[in-house]
C-alpha cells in the first residue's frame, strides 16, 4: 500500500473529527445532562447530581478494574458473582457484635476475597493460558454457586457502624463517591505514569511484541485480574454497606454494566486501548440516562431497550470516527 | 520460445546485471495490449497516491512495476483490480473502455491480484481456500464435493508444477507454502492479467525460482503479468519490461535490457544511491557472543559459533533451516534444551527475553507487525518498551529521561515521524523498522540479533538501515544478521554462517562468499560438489 496520510479537504473538518474522536463521549455526556436539565427541573439540582454519582459508584469502581482487563485484551465476567461472595462474607461479620476483630474482618474480608478471587482468575488465565472469557465465565458460575451454597438467606440487621462506608459522607460528598474518585485517580496514574501501566497497554496491544520486548506478559496478565478483584472487593463493601444487607443474589448483571461503561468509554475489547477517565464518563452516561429516564417515568423495559441501543450506537460511532483518521 | 528452462531461470536469477533474452523484440511483436491504462489518478484525501499514470499490459509479457514504498505501485494495481472505484482516468480492456468499480467486475474482466498480505483462512484446507466462493458441487445438489475440490486443486498444482498437499490445513503450512497457495488461488481463476504484489517477500531463493517457472508457464499461455517487487535481481530475472513509479507518477518505462541496476535505483529514488551496502569492516575485537553446542529438539542441533565486537556475522539459510529458531533461543523467546551461551566469556542463562536483555543480548525480530511493534501505541512508547526498567523510579517512568533517550535515537537513526507521539503504524515500513531497532538499541546491548532487518522496506530505507548496522558494528556491537536476501548477506556480512536442517553447515569469509556458494551450501549441494573437488 502507498502511504495514506490523514488528508482531508479542509483542516477544520479534521480538527472537529479529531475532537469528536477524543472527546466524543464528553460531548455526549454534556448533551445528555443539558437535555435532562431542560426537560426536568428536579434533574438540575446538586442533590440529584450527588445521587447519580452515588448510584454510579459501585459499577464505576468495578469498571475501573474491568478497564485494566479489557486493555490487556481480556475480560472479567466474574465480577458480579465475586461481589456477592465478598459482600456476604463481609455481611457475616458485620452482623456480629462490633468487636475490633469483627469490625476489622467486616471491612477487610471483602477486599481480601476480591484479591483471592481475582488471583484465581489471573492464575488460570495467565499461566494455564485458558481464554479469559471462558475462565471468568466459569468462575462467574462457580463463585455464585459457592456463595449460594454458603449462605442462601440474606443477612439483614447489620451493625450500625457498618453503614459508614455506604451511607456516610464527608461534607456533602458521599463516601462511595469519594472512594470512586480516589480509585479512579490512582488507576489513571498507574496506567499513565508507571511502568506497569505501559506494560498493560503493550500486552494488550500486541502480546508477542510485548514478550519480545522483554516484558513478563504472564505477570502483567495475572496482575490485571488481581486489580479487577480488588476493585470488586471495594465495590462489594460499598454495595453491602449501602444496602445494609448482604445477599447471595447480589451483583447479577454487574459484569455487563461494567463492560458497557468501559466500552462506551472507548475501550477496545481487542485490547491496547482504554482510559480510566473515559470509563468513568461511560459509567456516568449510563447513570444519567437511568436517572433521567426514571424522572421522566419511562417504563423500565423501555429504559433497558434504550440503553442497549445507546451502547451499540456509541461503539459504532467510535469505530467510524476512528476509521476516519486512517 | 517463451518458456525458460529451469537452468536459464536459475542463472538469470543469480546474475544481477543480466543480459535479458534477446527474443524480447519478437515477443513484443506477437504481444497485444490487453489492458491499457491512460491518465489514471487516485488520491486519498489530500494525498495524490497515483498521478496520471499511463501503463500498457501486453499478453505474454511480464511487466515489472518498481518504485519506493508509497510510490503508488500497489494503489495503481488495486485500482486495476477494482478495489478503488473512485479513480480518474481511463482503463481499456481489449481496446474497450471500462470503469472498474468492483473487484468482482475486475475478476469478470480477467484481472486477478495475488495479495501482498496473506489473506487465507487458516482453519480451512488448501483446496477450500483456492476454490473459496467457487466451490464445485458433487452429485447431491447444493452439497460441496470435497473430492472435486481436491482434484481441481491437484490439477492446478500439476499445471503450475508446485508441490502442495491440497488436503492440508492452511495453518499447518509454512509462510512460503501459504504464499504459493495464494498464488495458486490467483492463477485458478484463469486470469488474462495476473498481478503479483511482492510475491517473494516470504519466499526463499528456491521457492522464488519455482515462482519464476510458474510465471514463465503463464506467459507461455498468453497471460499478462504485473510483477511488483523491491528486489532488483528478481526484476532483472523475470521481467520483460520495467516501469518505474515515483511519488505516484510514471518516471520511466522501457524494456528490461535497457536498464541496469544502477539506472533503476536512480530512477526509483531520483538520485544516485552510492552505497546500498555501506559495510566498512574494521578489525574485529573480543569475542562478545559465543554459542556452544546449542540444541533445541526439532529446531536446531549442536550449533556452535561466535561473534566478535565490531563484527557483522550473516546467518543464511532457507526458510525452515532453523535460523529464526536459533535467534529465538539466543534471545530467550524459545530457550534451547542444551548447550551454552556465553556473553563476554561468561555463561548466561537465557530463559526469557527479559533475561537476554539483562545479559546484553537484544533482538530486532523478524516480523515487525507480529512481534516488533505494538500497533496502537506511539513511537516513543514502542521505542522505550524494553528499556523502561532503567528509566523507572519507584515504578514511575522518568518522563524527561525517557523522552531524551527517545529523541536521541530518533535523531541517530533518522526516524521520520511527525513526532514521537505519533502512532507507530502511521510510519512507513522503513521507519517502523527503525523503531524496532531503536527498541533493541535503547537497552545498550553488547550483542544485537537482527532477523530480516530490511524485509519489505524500500531501497532508500534499506540503505539507511544498512548504514545504521555498519555504524553499530563500528561502535563495538557484535551483530548477528539473519537474512534471506543474498545481496544483503553478501553486502553486509564480514563472515557468513550457513544453516541447513537445523545445523550450521559452513562458514564463509567475506572475501570468499558468493551467491552460488551460499545457495549451494544452503541447499545441500555444496557438500557433494566440494567432496568431488
Amino acid at each position: 500500500m502507498s502511504s495514506v496520510l490523514p488528508g482531508g479537504t479542509a483542516r477544520w473538518h479534521l480538527t472537529v473529527a479529531a475532537a469528536l474522536r477524543d472527546y466524543g463521549i464528553y460531548f455526549a455526556l454534556a448533551l445528555l445532562i443539558a437535555y435532562f436539565s431542560i426537560r426536568i427541573p428536579e434533574f438540575r439540582t446538586a442533590e440529584n447530581a450527588l445521587l447519580i454519582l452515588l448510584q454510579v459508584s459501585v459499577i464505576g469502581v468495578i469498571a475501573i478494574g474491568m478497564t485494566f482487563t479489557i486493555i490487556t485484551a481480556g475480560i472479567d465476567l466474574s465480577v458480579g458473582s465475586l461481589l456477592a461472595v465478598a459482600g456476604v462474607m463481609s455481611g457475616v461479620f458485620a452482623q456480629k457484635d462490633p468487636t475490633l476483630l469483627n469490625m476489622l474482618l467486616a471491612f477487610s474480608l471483602p477486599i481480601l476475597i476480591g484479591l483471592v478471587g481475582g488471583a484465581i482468575n489471573g492464575l488460570v488465565i495467565a499461566w494455564a493460558g485458558v481464554n479469559a472469557l471462558i475462565v471468568t465465565l466459569g468462575t462467574l458460575t462457580a463463585y455464585r454457586g459457592f456463595v449460594v451454597w454458603y449462605r442462601v438467606n440474606p443477612i439483614y440487621d447489620l451493625q450500625p457502624y457498618y453503614s459508614v462506608i455506604g451511607q456516610g459522607a464527608i461534607g456533602p460528598m458521599p463516601v462511595p463517591v469519594l472512594i470512586l474518585i480516589f480509585l479512579a485517580v490512582v488507576a489513571a496514574i498507574v496506567l499513565n505514569f508507571t511502568r506497569f501501566g505501559r506494560y498493560v497497554y503493550a500486552v494488550g496491544g500486541n502480546r508477542e511484541a510485548a514478550r519480545a520486548a522483554g516484558i513478563n506478559v504472564e505477570l502483567v496478565t495475572f496482575a490485571v485480574y488481581v486489580i479487577s478483584g480488588f476493585c470488586v472487593g471495594m465495590a462489594a463493601l460499598i454495595f453491602t454497606s449501602r444496602l445494609g444487607a448482604a445477599q447471595a443474589i447480589s451483583g447479577q448483571g454487574f459484569e455487563l454494566q461494567a463492560i458497557a461503561a468501559a466500552v462506551v468509554g472507548g475501550a477496545s475489547l481487542f485490547g491496547g486501548r482504554g482510559r480510566i477517565s473515559n470509563t468513568i464518563v461511560g459509567a456516568l452516561i449510563m447513570g444519567v440516562l437511568f436517572n433521567g429516564f426514571v424522572m421522566l417515568d419511562v417504563p423500565a423495559p423501555i429504559q433497558q431497550m434504550a440503553i442497549g441501543v445507546i451502547i451499540i450506537a456509541a461503539v459504532w460511532l467510535d469505530g467510524i470516527l476512528r476509521k476516519r483518521r486512517r | 520460445m517463451l518458456a525458460f528452462t529451469d537452468k536459464e531461470i536459475c542463472t538469470r536469477a543469480m546474475t544481477t546485471s543480466t543480459t535479458v533474452a534477446e527474443n524480447v523484440g519478437r515477443r513484443e511483436v506477437s504481444a497485444r495490449s490487453v489492458v491499457s491504462i491512460r491518465g489514471v489518478s487516485k488520491s486519498f484525501g489530500a494525498t495524490l497516491a497515483v498521478d496520471r499514470v499511463d501503463l500498457d499490459l501486453h499478453s505474454s509479457e511480464v511487466h515489472a512495476l518498481v518504485g519506493e514504498n508509497g510510490a503508488g505501485k500497489s494503489t495503481l494495481m488495486r485500482v486495476l483490480a477494482g478495489f478503488h472505484s473512485d479513480y480518474s482516468g481511463t482503463i481499456a480492456v481489449d481496446g474497450e473502455q471500462t470503469q472498474i468499480l468492483h473487484p468482482r467486475q475486475a475478476r469478470a474482466l480477467g484481472i486477478a491480484l495475488v495479495h501482498q498480505e496473506l489473506s487465507l483462512l487458516p482453519e480451512m484446507t488448501v483446496a477450500e481456500n483456492i476454490l473459496l466462493g467457487r466451490e464445485p458441487y458433487g452429485t447431491i445438489p447444493g452439497v460441496i464435493s470435497r473430492r472435486a475440490m481436491q482434484e481441481r486443486s491437484r490439477a492446478l498444482f500439476r499445471e503450475l508444477g508446485i508441490q502442495l498437499d491440497a488436503a492440508a490445513r492452511v495453518d499447518r503450512l509454512s509462510i512460503a507454502e501459504r504464499q504459493l497457495v495464494e498464488i495458486a488461488k490467483g492463477v485458478s481463476a484463469n486470469p488474462r492479467v495476473l498481478i503479483f504484489d511482492e510475491p517473494t517477500s516470504s519466499l526463499t531463493y528456491h521457492e522464488t525460482r519455482e515462482l519464476f517457472r510458474v510465471i514463465s508457464g503463464l506467459t507461455a499461455k498468453g497471460t499478462a503479468i504485473v510483477y511488483i517487487s523491491h528486489k532488483l535481481d528478481e526484476i532483472f530475472a523475470v521481467a520483460h519490461r520495467v516501469t518505474v513509479l515515483r511519488d505516484g507518477a510514471r518516471v520511466a518505462s522501457a524494456p528490461v535490457d535497457e536498464w541496469t541496476q544502477a539506472r533503476l535505483v536512480n530512477a526509483m529514488v531520483g538520485r544516485d544511491l552510492s552505497a546500498l551496502f555501506p559495510r566498512t569492516p574494521s578489525a574485529p575485537g573480543e569475542v562478545r557472543l559465543e554459542v556452544r553446542n546449542l540444541t533445541r529438539r526439532g529446531a536446531f542441533r549442536s550449533v556452535s559459533f561466535h561473534v566478535r565486537a565490531r563484527e557483522v556475522v550473516g546467518l543464511y539459510g532457507l526458510i525452515g533451516s532453523g535460523r529464526t529458531s536459533l535467534a529465538d533461543a539466543l534471545y530467550g523467546m524459545a530457550p534451547a534444551d542444551a548447550g551454552e551461551i556465553l556473553v563476554d566469556g561468561e555463561p548466561v542463562a537465557v530463559h526469557s527475553a527479559a533475561r537476554a536483555l539483562a545479559h546484553g543480548i537484544a533482538m530486532a525480530p523478524e516480523d515487525r507487525r507480529a512481534r516488533g511493534l505494538v500497533p496502537m501505541l506511539s513511537v516513543k512508547v514502542n521505542m522505550s518498551l524494553s528499556a523502561l526498567a532503567a528509566l523507572t523510579q519507584a515504578g514511575f517512568i522518568a518522563r524527561s529521561r525517557e523522552l531524551n533517550a527517545v529523541e536521541r535515537l530518533i535523531g541517530r537513526l533518522s526516524v521520520r515521524a511527525a513526532s514521537h507521539s505519533q502512532e507507530v503504524t502511521m510510519l512507513s515500513g522503513g521507519n517502523q523498522q527503525k523503531v524496532v531497532l531503536a527498541r533493541a538499541l535503547m537497552v545498550g546491548p553488547k550483542v544485537l540479533i537482527l532477523d530480516e532487518p530490511t524485509r519489505g522496506i524500500d531501497v532508500v530505507a534499506k540503505a539507511e538501515v544498512h548504514a545504521i548496522i555498519n555504524d553499530l558494528a563500528q561502535q563495538g556491537l557484535a551483530v548477528l544478521m539473519i537474512s534471506s536476501e543474498l545481496l544483503e548477506i553478501l553486502g553486509m556480512s564480514d563472515r557468513v554462517l550457513v544453516m541447513r536442517d537445523g545445523a550450521i553447515v559452513g562458514e564463509i569469509a567475506r572475501a570468499e562468499a558468493s551467491e552460488e556458494r551460499l545457495v549451494a551450501m544452503a541447499a545441500g549441494v555444496a557438500a557433494a560438489a566440494e567432496s568431488r573437488a
